[in-house]
């Protein structure tokens, strides 16, 4: 069955006749189940509203629990009560009109004058199109609204039958005052429903939408069943909704108040029921209304009434209709794989055997597809789905009778098969990279498997994180799928235009290994590396018949291929596809990689791919072979070395020695907008931060690329100098909140340390490697910098979790036009041009800098 | 190739605020929080990293850490002694902080004011000069007394409210512009002078002499806006966004930026990304209330009969109908004849 599309929702309030009218039962008995466990007539889960136990049959509609949609019920209130929500509209109301003539306390020139600005909402009745009002004037009638409301309070005289108006006072939350009286809430309701559907409009409220006294509620709705389940314990027992309890509550006050009422009880002990039940219909609406205490469930568990089943990141809204849950996926933990390309994904034979793809039996294809369904084991069909939309499971027992029955018009469900599109997606999803369609590789194995360059954009590591597979049921899916959102054409990332998949660690020191200047291989060598990327021809031999590095890399080229690429004092350049000059490092192949970036604009995706794929094989048999590896004996220091490092860290501490005895004498100046200590505490800082840098350049003077650390930090592979440095120099300041330690005990940090102890090392300066091991001062005050570094980094993410949330709801509805304007979802023109230039990112030839 | 900009024009239906607000939320995960950065010295505090980028797209009505760069007219800009002048003019200096040390005598009333010879030569000013200027408040009488300043009350008071008008004395403003809290010359490479100042008042310092006019920046929108015009506000917001990215050493393109702040201001005022602001504004009820406050937008909403038009993207999720960007905003067409022939060819 086919639901016509909907073109618009339009919200108002309902009327006491409209739920009269819906209702299906009116109901008397405040309890749910009898003795016997069946329903009561009359109760709250009378059979007239709905099943939820299997068995039953809906008394309304003859349905069963999974056909019947449920009906709603009515209670009558034996007393009108004031709806929570709406109590500000009431009081607004009550306000803005006479208390003697129930009209508009607005004299009518000012009608007439306020009409205009506020005819938007008066008429719109009439008026379907809204595209047309822009949000500039939708702020206007807000504004006005609220201009003329507050107009009307200020009103001391009814302009039509000229009585002093009194002073009304609204006490949250329902209960409203007239100089200083009570009113009860059916006399409100007898005021609203005396204002005239004309000032109703003049004050901006539809009254078709809204008649007045629908907000004092005579009648309540209540919902069906299925919308408040109860669930069945292991013990039998029944444990009924949230809601049924509260509409038992609120049954149960309006029975005793009928009875008392009846008896001619005495007046306040009616108002005092009356107003209790006005208390469990305010929470029954909302059970956080401020100023209400909260209703509670035996347990003393706060109960989830109607306003927060809607409300918040668990609501209805946000989990249920913005989020939805899905059919077809899996999910487990992934795992690398170097021999699938950055396209693919590795999907274990379990999960390839469970999902499925459906295939549309035609003319065409009926006689391939019943060979399908005869097979016993893996590439098989599941289900067939008749054309009626019967969905049957194939067994071994109705193979061979499905098998004649299928014509075309059938839809059959195909286990997962290679080459089938799946879209693969990590969270946090925080931009459109996190989900990419792969061609699914059934292998053996637990885990997807997915290529170490298609990790990066993903966020993801192999440390065991999982990520989720979905499987795109429709074609158009499909084919959006495969021409939209495969790695390879998504190589540049939208962000800036740079490429988010490339080379990484061992591959980058590979490279290195392999094109720098004096690199030469064997014929074997050779041979072996351009095999192993699908090469079978050798380049040009030098004299000595040996191989250059740079030539077997040339061999990735097109030999069409110019490029040349500048930093500092290095220069790559590549003629006609062949390397003649420079290293290829990071800045070609790594993070934001000039050479991938060209490529992929003139080659396009496919070669872009291979050669990425193809860089990153070569070059890690070129690290191989070159055994690019650390150990200790990386960070065992020269005498030399060890020498400058305690010289650096007298140095320091001097320096800074030296800034806290000119503080003393009050010969510091303040930097501006500090006071004289800050500044002390800002120049020590710098001061002892420029310790490392100092071992850095001491470290690089003394250690070249025959250290192996020390190689990966210069080309950029695997850590940099610093880590080095911490290593095997020394650990430099710690840092806690930006500034040094600074709190503890009185006068220091630690009790180890005197009082006023003004020692760099006192304050979370550590001398120590992490080679040398650190002493347990040391360890202490790096674990303050440890723990002030963990608690920023969550504070971060929960900051900017929300400002990604708050911009894409600020700006999800923008697209660009046929024209290359970029509008939102009114129409509203938000840019006349995208960009100022009309150009995407990623598809623009520009060096990263200019995009 | 000569096709190159043809080839590199947006898809139309690309849902590009999606991108951009990603491409502005992805990066801000790796953003210190810290506010300060204490490299910079000789320069003026402001917020810094993810701070900075929440401040500017809450629109905030007054950032934490105001600031101006003042640029001076083409002929003073390269003399020192002018620009000094201006400055002299810029820093708003209270009493309190040319005063080293202050006596208060509740008996007599009076209150001396031993004053800073140091700051004194600083900002060029005497007793004489602050007398003249605390002679304005009419609860007090002020002299020279050698180098120090006496203020006396005109009438005894209880004690507290002497001290409450001490305190007044010393909070009295003698110089510069208000709101200025401390001004810095600082070098071009090309020896021209220009002044940094923390705390911002554009409009008064627009009115001194020497400082152009055209060329006053303020990292505050909405200073920027009644100043120099939304357009001009929409610049800095962009500005100062991708400044703050740059400087955590992340790239976001242009365009993203462009958008988010184009977004902000295209409206002719500045309003937030927030519930307040652009997602407050929204036609749908359902995109509202999938935001933020949904009890309060469903509310709303029924009282004043509105219509949800279902044209955006949270609604259209929301109702499971295919969102109107991207693929689904276009529609495939088909022939007549194109149907014809493959029905024949059916049979």
């Amino acid at each position: 069955m086919q639901a016509e599309a909907i073109d618009f929702i339009r919200f108002t309030t309902i009327s006491p006749a409209t739920i009269k009218r819906m209702s299906v039962a009116k109901l008397i008995v405040p309890d749910t189940y009898n003795e016997d466990g069946y329903p009561i007539d009359g109760g709250l889960v009378d059979q007239r509203l709905g099943v939820i136990d299997p068995g039953l049959k809906c008394k309304t509609c003859g349905g069963r629990v999974k056909t019947c949609p449920g009906h709603f019920g009515h209670i009558e209130l034996v007393r009108p009560v004031i709806h929570p929500e709406f109590a500000k509209t009431i009081y607004l109301l009550l306000q803005s009109t006479c208390y003697n003539c129930h009209r508009a306390l607005l004299t009518k020139e000012a009608i007439e004058e306020m009409k205009p600005a506020i005819k938007g909402i008066v008429e719109s009745e009439e008026e379907i199109d809204t595209s047309n009002i822009s949000v500039m004037t939708t702020i206007e009638e807000e504004d006005q609204r609220m201009v003329l409301l507050k107009k009307l309070k200020s009103v001391k005289k009814c302009p039509h039958c000229a009585s002093v108006q009194h002073k009304m006072k609204l006490e949250r939350p329902t209960f409203f005052y007239i100089n200083g009286n009570k009113m009860k809430p059916d006399e409100i309701r007898d005021w609203l429903a005396k204002i005239p559907d004309d000032d109703l409009k003049s004050l901006g409220i539809d009254p078709a939408a809204t008649r007045p006294e629908w907000l004092v509620i005579t009648v309540l709705l209540v919902p069906p069943v299925n919308v408040r389940p109860s669930i069945t314990l292991e013990s039998g027992e029944r444990s009924e909704d949230d809601l049924t309890h509260k509409l038992v509550d609120i049954m149960r006050i309006n029975q005793r108040l009928e009875q008392d009422i009846d008896a001619g009880a005495p007046q306040i002990i009616i108002d005092d029921l009356w107003e209790l039940l006005q208390y469990q219909v305010t929470t029954y609406f909302n059970n956080e209304t401020p100023g209400v205490p909260v209703a509670r469930h035996r347990s003393t568990r706060p109960l989830k009434t109607l306003a927060q089943r809607l409300k918040g990141k668990e609501g209805r809204l946000r989990y249920n209709l913005s989020g939805k849950r899905v059919n077809f996926s899996a999910r487990t933990v992934i795992s690398s794989d170097s021999s699938l390309t950055i396209n693919q994904v590795g999907v274990p034979r379990k999960i390839a055997e469970t999902l499925t793809v459906p295939i549309y039996v035609t003319q065409w294809n009926i006689d391939k597809v019943k060979k399908y369904i005869e097979n016993k084991e893996y590439p098989t069909i599941i289900n067939v789905i008749t054309k009626e939309g019967i969905r049957k499971r194939i067994t071994e027992v109705n193979r061979e009778e499905i098998i004649k029955t299928i014509a075309p018009g059938y839809i059959l469900e195909r286990q997962l098969i290679d080459g089938d599109m799946g879209l693969l997606n990590r969270q946090p999803t925080l931009h459109r990279l996190s989900v990419m369609a792969h061609t699914v590789k059934v292998l053996p194995g637990r885990t997807m498997r997915i290529h170490v360059s298609v990790a990066y954009p993903y966020n993801g590591d192999f440390d065991g994180d999982e990520m989720n597979l979905h499987v795109p049921q429709s074609l158009e899916a499909q084919a959006e799928a495969r021409y939209l959102m495969q790695p390879k054409d998504l190589i540049l990332a939208p962000r800036d235009g740079k490429p988010v998949m490339f080379t990484e660690e061992d591959e980058i020191a590979g490279a290195y290994m392999l094109t720098k200047d004096d690199s030469y291989y064997t014929k074997d060598e050779a041979c072996l590396m351009l095999a192993n990327v699908g090469i079978y021809e050798l380049p040009k031999a030098e004299k000595n018949g040996m191989y250059s590095g740079k030539e077997i890399f040339s061999m990735l080229l097109p030999k069409d291929f110019d490029f040349e690429f500048k930093s500092g004092n290095s220069l790559v350049s590549i003629k006609k596809g062949e390397l003649k000059e420079g290293i290829i490092n990071y800045k070609l192949v790594g993070e934001g990689g000039e050479l991938i970036m060209m490529l992929f604009e003139q080659y396009g995706s496919d070669f872009c791919m291979n050669f990425l794929l193809n860089v990153a094989k070569m070059s890690l048999r070129a690290c191989a072979k070159a055994g690019v590896t650390i150990s200790v004996k990386d960070y065992y220091n020269s005498q030399t070395i060890d020498n400058e490092r305690a010289k650096i860290a007298d140095e320091v501490e001097a320096k800074a020695e030296e800034l806290v005895k000119h503080y003393e004498e009050g010969k510091l100046d303040s930097l501006p907008g500090y006071t004289r200590k800050e500044t002390l505490e800002i120049e020590v800082m710098a001061q002892l931060e420029e310790a490392r840098s100092m071992a850095s350049k001491v470290l690089s003077k003394h250690v070249g690329p025959e250290n192996n650390t020390m190689l990966m930090a210069m080309v950029k592979a695997r850590a940099n100098i610093l880590n080095f440095v911490q290593t095997s120099m020394l650990l430099g300041q710690q840092a806690v909140r930006g500034k040094r330690p600074s709190r503890g005990y009185s006068g220091r940090i630690l009790p180890y340390f005197k009082k006023n102890d003004k020692r760099p090392e006192a304050r979370g300066f550590i001398k120590s490697s992490f080679s040398d091991g650190l002493k347990p001062i040391e360890f202490y005050l790096h674990a303050m910098g440890s723990r002030d570094s963990q608690m920023s980094k969550s504070l971060v993410t929960a900051q900017s979790g929300y400002l990604q949330r708050r911009l894409i709801n600020a700006m999800q509805d923008f697209y660009v036009d046929e024209n290359l304007s970029v509008k939102d979802a009114s129409g509203s023109v938000i840019q006349t041009l995208y960009g100022g230039d009309g150009i995407d990112p990623t598809k623009v030839r520009l060096s990263a800098e200019n995009k | 190739m000569k096709d190159e900009k043809s080839r590199s024009m947006v898809t139309p239906g690309e849902a590009v605020g999606t991108v951009a607000a990603q491409s502005i939320g992805e990066p801000s995960t790796q953003m210190i929080l810290r506010t300060f950065h204490s490299a910079g010295i000789a320069s003026v505090v402001t917020t810094k990293g993810l701070p900075r980028i929440i401040e500017l797209v809450d629109a905030r009505k007054r950032p934490k850490f105001p600031m101006m760069q003042i640029y001076m007219e083409k002929g003073i800009a390269n003399k020192y002694e002018k620009v000094r002048e201006i400055w002299r003019k810029l820093e708003d200096v209270k009493v309190s902080s040319v005063v080293s040390q202050f006596e208060e005598d509740f008996r007599t009333g009076s209150m001396v004011l031993n004053l800073d010879k140091e700051r004194l030569a600083l900002y060029e000013i005497n007793p004489r000069f602050i007398v003249s200027k605390l002679s304005k408040m009419e609860s007090i009488t002020a002299d020279v007394d050698g180098d120090a300043v006496k203020v006396k009350v005109k009438k005894k008071e209880s004690i507290k409210a002497m001290r409450t008008t001490f305190v007044h004395v010393l909070n009295a403003s003698i110089m510069g512009v208000p709101g200025i809290n401390k001004a810095l010359i600082q070098q071009n490479d090309d020896d021209t002078f220009y002044i940094t100042t923390s705390g911002s008042n554009m409009e008064k310092v627009m009115e001194i002499d020497g400082v152009d006019k055209w060329k006053i920046y303020c990292n505050d929108p909405f200073e920027m806006a009644r100043v120099y015009g939304i357009e001009a506000a929409r610049n800095l917001l962009a500005n100062e966004l991708i400044g703050t990215i740059k400087e955590e050493g992340l790239t976001v393109s242009f365009r993203h930026i462009g958008l988010l702040a184009d977004a902000m201001t295209y409206t002719g005022t500045i309003r937030s990304a927030g519930r307040h602001g652009i997602a407050g504004d929204k036609d749908s009820v359902f995109a509202r209330a999938a935001y933020e406050e949904t009890v309060k937008h469903f509310i709303n909403a029924s009282v004043f009969g509105e219509k949800d038009p279902l044209r955006g993207v949270a609604e259209n999720i929301l109702i499971g109908k295919q969102i109107g960007l991207g693929t689904g905003k276009v529609k495939l067409a088909v022939k007549k004849e194109d149907i014809k022939k493959l029905k024949s060819k059916e049979r």
